[in-house]
């Protein structure tokens, strides 16, 4: 038998999840129905989904095959050092005084991971594009608007073969100039635009 | 009647200040451009765009937002009549007969139709949407906490049943989205629930970070997966007119296609897409020319692109009388009105008339924009679909990322879009609709408060919820309607249907 990878997948993420939502909200007080608590709403709802996703779980024995694209051994490598390079790296990060706060750890911990994850061909797109999002998250504070957009462009352009230096150059200075525009000029968002040490 | 009148008369005062007028242009614009683009659609361009429009008082921003997702129905058809290339996915199916009759030498003509269907089933849409408002709206001011939450139910399950795809995965997909709606400081007590400390989540989880990462940046991921098609023109636009014989065949389908979509589209969960799919299999079974179906057949055009654009402008009848979001555009809109201080709801209509009949009026005379952006600037269009992916990808990036991050000032807005991003990569790939997650998102917090009301009121007796009326009808529907998609025979109706 054969059974509907894609389906067995949902019903075992929205367990998880409901698993978690559950657990979680055991800090909560439930209250009554009359009287209902902060963990009253969440109990109905997480215990819903737990519900669905044991449904779900059961029909992917019978909705008929439908398989996940194959994950190579170098996917798998890169998605779990990904993950255990970015829990390291969290705490030591976090150790540095100068970069314990506006989130740092978690961006440049997220930037680590990712770009670990992008040695697999199969993660390279996802990893890249979103590297490039979180380096404008750790740059945007101290390194300013510029900087930030064209480190973004530049690494998420790296996703697309196709792209050529000069192209990406182009692309560079276009958004930033229509960035500055649109943002700073027209709606003048408070953000800095150059670097601030 | 003389009431409508003069409201429709304020309405035009309003939309027709220089400012509304202007953005209901860009909104247009916009939208007609991401129409033309396949892999970008309504939903992830106007979470994208929405941080944008905080600096705008709430009708002008509301106005733009619109403009965008009736805006798309037109732009659509373009790509779908001359490339064979959905822009949208409420233009599928005018690529069935759209295409063919570009092939033939008449693209000029299915162009015509298809802007033409789309700007009088526009302006039916508008009076409908007038007329019913507060028709609407007195019927639900009767509405106690009970039939309020069993209608926000009823629109939940619809908005699952009718997404594509297993029906029971896309409840599945409604409750995550309530769970999610969870986080976040909890009214009555002020205790906060699933912040794990994190200060930024004490006004829950960011709903435009949610779009955009769900819809946005995981379509860019998945755009960048799949290898770029690239099409050419290949015919002519030719003339632009119709034959006497062309237009009277169109006629009757136009008719038809905007009654079948001015129904759908007030249907929660139903919206655009569903419209123009009813439409076309009415057409193929009803209209004069089903014979030539597969060959070109104009009333094929017709009837569906008058149907998506009646639906884009109906669907808003729900929000606007009832403050409950149809399809995920709408749960935007909903998302757009809370940012600028106002809950959407039954009252709307007498507390925000300039929103109200401001937004009326600007969806007509938007219509009659797009009619002038859409025939003469054919070419200007066709010109944008050239501008290859890779140089398109990175300025989406760039806008998401400054958008997200200018709504609180806060990074970590950012981070939570890449959270988001990542959840919808996985949606992807597990075909897990993710439009149902965010009505959920959207929905789940209002169903909280009237929850709490309704059994505050009966004492914690949950027959409240069958003993009234108008509450028990609501359920009974709800009921009626997933018990229909668990049966074997309409479900596979319905897959046919989505799949055009």
């Amino acid at each position: 038998m054969r059974i509907n990878a894609k389906d067995f997948g949902s019903g075992l993420l929205l367990l998880a999840l409901a698993g978690i939502g559950l657990w979680l909200n055991t800090d909560h007080t439930l209250g009554t129905a009359q009287r209902m608590g902060p963990g009253y709403m969440p109990m109905l709802t997480f215990g819903l989904l737990f519900g669905l996703g044991l449904i779900v779980l059961g029909i992917s024995f019978a909705s008929g095959p439908d398989p996940l694209e194959k994950w190579t051994k170098i996917d798998f490598v890169g998605l779990f050092l990904g993950i255990a390079v970015g829990l390291v790296a969290y705490p030591l990060i976090a150790a540095v005084p100068a970069l314990a706060n506006n989130w740092y750890p978690l961006g440049i911990g997220l930037v680590i991971a990712l770009l670990v994850m992008a040695i697999s061909p199969g993660w390279r797109k996802l990893a890249l594009v979103l590297a490039g999002m979180t380096l404008f998250g750790v740059l945007l504070d101290q390194g300013g608007l510029f900087l930030a957009i064209a480190a973004m462009v530049v690494v998420a352009a790296l996703a697309e073969p196709a792209h050529r230096p000069l192209g990406v150059l182009g692309s560079v200075v276009f958004l930033i100039v229509v960035c500055w525009w649109v943002f700073i000029y027209e709606l003048d968002i408070r953000v800095n635009i150059w670097p601030t040490f | 009647m003389e009431l409508l009148v003069d409201n429709l008369a304020h309405g035009f005062g309003v939309a027709l200040s220089l400012n509304n007028l202007l953005f209901a242009l860009l909104g247009a614009f916009i939208g007609t451009a991401i129409g033309v683009l396949p892999g970008i659609g309504p939903v992830a361009t106007i979470s994208l765009l929405l941080p944008i429009t905080f600096g705008q008082p709430a009708t002008t921003a509301i106005i733009m937002l619109a403009g965008i997702y009736y805006g798309a129905q037109y732009g659509g058809s373009t790509t779908a009549i001359l490339l064979n290339l959905p822009g949208e996915v409420s233009s599928v199916v005018t690529t069935l007969e759209g295409y063919k009759m570009a092939r033939n030498g008449r693209a000029g003509a299915a162009l015509t139709i298809a802007a033409l269907g789309s700007f009088f089933a526009g302006s039916v849409a508008t009076v409908l949407v007038a007329a019913s408002g507060p028709l609407l709206t007195e019927v639900a001011l009767s509405f106690g906490p009970a039939d309020y939450f069993s209608l926000m139910l009823l629109g939940l399950i619809i908005s699952a049943v009718l997404a594509q795809g297993s029906v029971v995965k896309s409840v599945g997909m409604v409750v995550l989205g309530v769970a999610l709606g969870l986080v976040g400081t909890d009214v009555q007590t002020g205790q906060q629930r699933f912040t794990f400390g994190v200060p930024e989540l004490s006004d829950g989880l960011n709903f435009a970070a949610m779009a955009m990462g769900v819809f946005g940046i995981a379509e860019i991921i998945a755009n960048l997966e799949r290898p770029e098609v690239r099409s050419v023109l290949s015919s002519k636009v030719g003339r632009l007119f119709l034959t006497r014989e062309e237009f009277r065949r169109a006629v009757p389908s136009v008719l038809r296609g905007t009654l079948v979509g001015s129904a759908l589209g007030i249907l929660p969960g139903g919206g655009a897409s569903l419209a123009s799919f009813g439409s076309y299999m009415m057409e193929r079974k009803m209209s004069r020319g089903r014979n030539e179906f597969g060959n070109g057949a104009i009333e094929g055009v017709a009837g569906p692109e008058a149907a998506n654009n009646a639906a884009a402008q109906t669907s808003f009848i729900p929000l606007l009388t009832l403050g409950i979001p149809g399809n995920a555009v709408m749960a935007l809109m909903v998302g757009a009105l809370i940012i600028q201080g106002i809950q959407p709801g039954p009252r709307m209509v007498e507390s925000q008339p300039d929103l109200f009949w401001g937004l009326i009026c600007s969806m007509w005379i938007g219509n009659v924009m797009l009619l002038v952006i859409n025939l003469p600037m054919i070419g200007m269009w066709v010109k944008l679909l050239q501008v290859p992916y890779k140089y398109m990808y990175p300025a989406i990036l760039t806008f998401c990322a400054i958008g997200v991050y200018s709504i609180n000032n806060n990074v970590f807005d950012v981070y939570q879009t890449v959270f988001f991003s990542v959840l919808g990569y996985v949606f992807a790939k597990l075909k897990m609709e993710p439009a149902p997650l965010l009505v959920g998102f959207v929905l789940g917090p209002m169903m909280e408060e009237h929850l709490r009301r309704a059994m505050l009121l009966s004492r914690g007796d949950p027959s409240v919820f069958i003993e009234r009326p108008i509450s028990a009808v609501l359920l009974v529907i709800a009921a009626l309607a997933l018990g229909l998609m668990l049966l074997p025979g309409l479900r596979k109706k319905k897959e046919a249907a989505m799949a055009g």
